[in-house]
């Protein structure tokens, strides 16, 4: 019949409109400064570099490889590989990069970084306020912004980190048995990875 | 115009008299009715969508009459791929909205082409031919990171002048309101982009 289907509408309308005043679960609206939806686990916005220890600059895990550059499907990374190597926090001589950009304004979120990187430098992170009023410079992350530490990647997303801190110590448990070459030799063979999947 | 004395304000405030100047009116009227113009062009518009719903509200903002003229519309917010194709009317939608006029530029397609950027049919930024006031970055950007942007123009209404050489663009008779619509030429826009508006920076890569 003509006219039930709007009276249903009106129904449902007047039913959450009344019922807003007597059950929190229909007013659902998230007043957004001030109150948050709780982000999911999975939920990922922009990649970041992840520092171990306490200082930013060595313990960088990211040893400029270039892998992340090259698969990137926008080309928003850009790395200048340093010419020498400094000792990262564990002692060992590497080589870090020099420059690591990451242009916001073209990266798609696609998390291929991620799953390629074999050092487990780069992760995604879950910030989303990033609004500018200027697109070359201000959406234009640098070394500095995106270095964040493992304590931070550990608050953001527990579970993956665990699994990711478990895997390195794993690694690093094989190849504690032979520390003579990879004291300072091989400089040639550098970006070929521990066998860290 | 003369600012007021902070302290003597609120020490007016104190006995009842609420002081405030043309000024402030003005941008407290418009940064709360800021009404976007309704149009979607690729993804980012289903979130653009998501935020005019119930649970994001842009309403609580002032923005919820998202108007279908852009005669009756203050912001441009640019959701999506804008594709050469789509380019000259998006500008013609630009230029047919009455002054003072402002647009977000939201997500990577629309502020660079994002994942397209290195491909043949779309524009690498809507900011090559109209001024742009905020860029959310992102693929596409939350509805809180929209609901962050439009905070950010609201700021940025707030702290526009009336007078002076630095008052606001709509009020300087010697600022364009429009700006000319590019056309298609045999293998690209004509112009590629609007020198006036489009002054990229030498970026510095240390």
């Amino acid at each position: 019949m003509i006219g039930t289907g709007i009276l249903k509408g009106m129904a449902v309308t007047a039913r959450n409109f009344v019922g807003s005043y007597f059950e929190k679960d229909r007013l659902i609206t998230v007043q957004y400064p001030e109150e948050r939806t709780p982000l999911a686990e999975n939920y990922r916005n922009f990649p970041f570099l992840i520092y171990d220890t306490d200082d930013a600059e060595a313990g960088l895990r990211c040893v400029a490889c270039k892998i992340c550059e090259k698969e990137c499907p926008p080309q928003c990374i850009y790395i200048i590989k340093s010419e020498d190597k400094k000792p990262d926090y564990m002692g060992k001589p590497q080589f870090y990069p020099a420059v690591f950009d990451i242009d916001i304004s073209v990266c798609m979120s696609c998390q291929i970084c991620v799953e390629v990187c074999p050092f487990e430098a780069i992760k995604m992170d879950k910030v989303f306020e990033l609004s500018r009023r200027e697109r070359f410079d201000a959406l234009l992350q640098r070394k500095r912004e995106l270095s964040k530490s493992n304590t931070y990647y550990h608050s953001i997303c527990p579970t993956e980190a665990a699994e990711v801190d478990a895997k390195l110590a794993e690694a690093a448990a094989k190849k504690k048995p032979t520390p003579p070459p990879a004291a300072g030799s091989a400089p040639a063979a550098e970006p070929t990875p521990a066998p860290v999947i | 115009m003369s600012e007021i004395d902070e302290g003597l304000r609120s020490e007016l405030q104190r006995q009842g008299i609420w002081v405030t100047s043309m000024q402030e009116l003005y941008n407290w009227g418009r940064k709360n009715s800021i009404w976007p113009l309704q149009f979607g062009l690729a993804c980012c518009a289903i979130e653009m969508i998501a935020t005019a719903a119930s649970r994001y509200d842009i309403a609580r903002f002032g923005g919820e009459v998202f108007r279908p003229s852009p005669r009756q519309a203050d912001l441009m917010i640019v959701a999506g791929t804008v594709t050469k194709k789509m380019a000259p009317q998006v500008v013609r939608l630009y230029n047919q909205m009455p002054d003072p006029k402002y647009v977000i530029s939201m997500g990577a397609c629309a502020i660079s082409g994002g994942p397209f950027k290195t491909g043949y049919n779309v524009l690498k930024g809507i900011d090559r031919y109209i001024p742009v006031d905020v860029y959310i970055p992102g693929c596409p950007p939350r509805p809180e990171a929209l609901l962050h942007a439009f905070m950010e123009l609201q700021r940025k209404i707030d702290s526009q002048k009336l007078t002076g050489s630095e008052k606001a663009t709509h009020l300087d008779s010697t600022q364009p309101s429009e700006f000319p619509v590019p056309s298609f030429g045999a293998h690209d826009l004509e112009p590629p982009a609007n020198p006036d508006v489009f002054q990229p920076p030498k970026i510095e890569r240390t």
